[in-house]
């Protein structure tokens, strides 16, 4: 490690401002900052210093999507198993459902951070760490069967269109996770959504038992087979199809918790979302004119990617609210979009993500006008004091 | 009633001028700078639409259309003035947008020295002449329901400019590339809000 350390202060100075190699300096100190810990000081100005920086938070985040990820890994291989009739051993079915996410990860990885870095160099700042999180995102919230190149697109799309061009991490106003799903959503609808693309195989057709359906709950729910809905219980857990992360709520509450914990996301939106939905749903129950509206409202929480969409999306504390307030609201927005969209608009079976990418667009609105009315009470009453 | 109100969630977030037609973006790109600003041309986008729809409305159905004119002799029984339609709708928009500039200069001299050019431009802001000929074109049957649509597709133009203003308001801050600063930048946003604003697509009501 120490001849290592020492190699790397040897070739430091060529890609100093001004070596022989000084136009790579951002990829150089991405590297270095990856593998060691930097030893830069700050010379000036007055700084407060704590252990959270980008990087820490980054990892913590990726720590807290580790329990979806695995699960989802062991949940494409259960599925597999059930289109095709037989029973695996739980290793077997991790193995199976790890080879088929891997390449989807390393894919999303590999386009996005080398777009970062080809950023970084020709712009001249440091590598980001924001794309760490949004690279796990983007597998996590595609359906198991989707191609590769598609993946790739989506994430160049994403990370250009939606964070490079306003400037990189911590700039964007949309979830960039997001925008890749929005993107193979609208530009080639039939490779996520249907019922054929949530389970490994199932658009090839190969040796899939009679009867087996891959059709997600909320497809079921929106085609009025409410009897066909599996349990509550199935769907907490998480063994039924859908987008490779977000099918299992108990994975994502334990996430939940770690960032709650941690104070990375904030948990005002989380709950708020949470609110939001079950306002809606419970509005449905009341008004209930056509079988979808009479599901329980606890029951919307469980299916699709709501939790998924509430604990890891809505929370992204660049492209959400940035004041207190305005949380609660933007939350409480999103939730209530999700379940609208899900049980009104035929055109989309779920609603998270155009939920939450429309509050991101209004959140600055929201931020804005939280922040008038605190300067409007203020005013007032430092009239009233100025007044006695 | 139940009519009503479907018209107006409709027109302001389902059928948005901005979103889903692209239509009034000459002002929506260019004033969009400060939520004040915006917030002021939004109202009288508000205002004149408000006012132009039912107008335009009355004019066609008495006027224009074929045999419109039949309340003033049976023998206009057969005339049919509906070419007439897009310089009687301009008319009365301009007509329109020079009472709201009076207004505006009186009572909100900063408002009308910081919109500037752009308030006389609203005569020709295309999503407010868009409003009357779709109005023409869905065949409103009634005096409310023209209103109504009027009224609903001004709120979803001035939704569309606030909260574009606020986003480029927090922009300001952001490391933009810059070839792309100032209108390059608004121009995506609006593609990436368009993304957001497909939430509405397809619902039926």
């Amino acid at each position: 490690m120490k001849s290592f350390r020492r190699f790397i202060d040897k070739i430091k100075p060529t890609f100093e401002k001004g070596g022989k190699l000084g136009m790579f300096h951002s990829t150089f100190d991405a590297f270095e900052t990856f593998l060691f810990v930097p030893n830069k000081v700050t010379v000036k100005g007055s700084h407060i210093r704590d252990y959270i920086d980008m990087k820490r938070t980054m990892v913590i985040m990726i720590f807290a999507l580790m329990p979806a990820m695995l699960f989802g890994m062991w949940n494409v291989g259960y599925e597999y198993t059930l289109s095709i009739g037989q029973s695996w051993t739980f290793w077997q079915n991790f193995w199976f459902g790890f080879l088929k996410v891997l390449p989807i990860i390393i894919v999303s990885y590999v386009v996005g951070l080398s777009i970062e870095f080809a950023f970084a160099q020709s712009r001249g700042h440091e590598v980001n760490e924001g794309f760490l999180v949004t690279g796990l995102l983007i597998p996590l919230i595609m359906p198991v069967d989707v191609p590769l190149w598609m993946v790739a697109v989506a994430t160049a799309f994403a990370v250009v269109i939606g964070k490079e061009v306003f400037g990189g991490t911590g700039m964007n106003v949309f979830n960039p996770a997001l925008l890749a799903r929005a993107f193979i959503f609208f530009a080639y609808p039939a490779h996520i959504s249907g019922d054929k693309v949530w389970v490994a195989g199932l658009s090839g057709g190969q040796g899939i038992i009679d009867g087996f359906s891959g059709a997600t709950p909320l497809a079921k729910a929106a085609a009025y087979q409410i009897d066909k809905i599996p349990s509550v219980h199935d769907m907490f857990m998480g063994f039924i199809p859908g987008s490779i992360g977000e099918t299992s709520t108990l994975a994502i509450l334990i996430g939940a918790v770690i960032l709650i914990i941690t104070g990375i996301g904030s948990w005002k939106i989380m709950v708020s979302v949470f609110g939001g939905g079950m306002a809606a749903g419970l509005l449905f129950n009341i008004f209930a004119v056509n079988p979808y509206m009479q599901i329980p409202f606890w029951e919307h929480m469980v299916m699709g990617g709501f939790a998924f969409g509430a604990v890891f999306m809505a929370t992204d504390p660049v492209s959400s609210s940035q004041t207190e307030k305005g949380k609660w609201i933007y939350g409480f927005l999103i939730g209530f979009m999700a379940i609208l969209v899900r049980v009104f608009n035929p055109a989309y079976p779920e609603g998270m993500m155009l939920s939450i990418l429309l509050m991101n667009a209004f959140a600055p609105l929201i931020d804005y006008y939280v922040v008038q009315a605190n300067i409007r009470r203020r005013l007032k009453r430092a009239k009233q004091v100025a007044n006695v | 009633m139940e009519n009503l109100i479907n018209i107006f969630i409709r027109s302001i977030f389902v059928d948005n001028m901005v979103f889903a037609y692209f239509l009034g973006m000459c002002s929506y790109l260019a004033v969009s700078k400060t939520v004040k600003t915006s917030t002021g041309l939004g109202i009288a986008v508000i205002f004149v639409m408000g006012i132009t729809v039912p107008v335009n409305f009355l004019l066609n159905k008495y006027v224009l259309l074929p045999g419109a004119l039949s309340w003033l002799d049976p023998s206009f029984a057969t005339l049919d003035l509906s070419f007439l339609s897009f310089i009687m709708f301009i008319a009365v928009i301009a007509s329109m947008v020079q009472l709201v500039e009076m207004i505006v200069e009186k009572y909100s001299p900063s408002l009308y020295s910081s919109l500037g050019i752009f308030l006389p431009l609203i005569a020709v802001n295309c999503a407010i002449l868009g409003g009357s000929l779709f109005m023409q074109e869905r065949e409103y049957s009634t005096l409310g329901e023209a209103t109504t649509f009027g009224l609903g597709s001004g709120i979803g133009w001035f939704l569309a400019i606030i909260s574009i203003a606020a986003i480029r308001e927090k922009l300001k801050y952001s490391d933009i590339p810059r070839p792309l600063r100032g209108l390059g930048i608004a121009f995506i946003l609006t593609g990436l809000m368009g993304i957001a604003f497909m939430t509405f697509m397809g619902i039926k009501l």
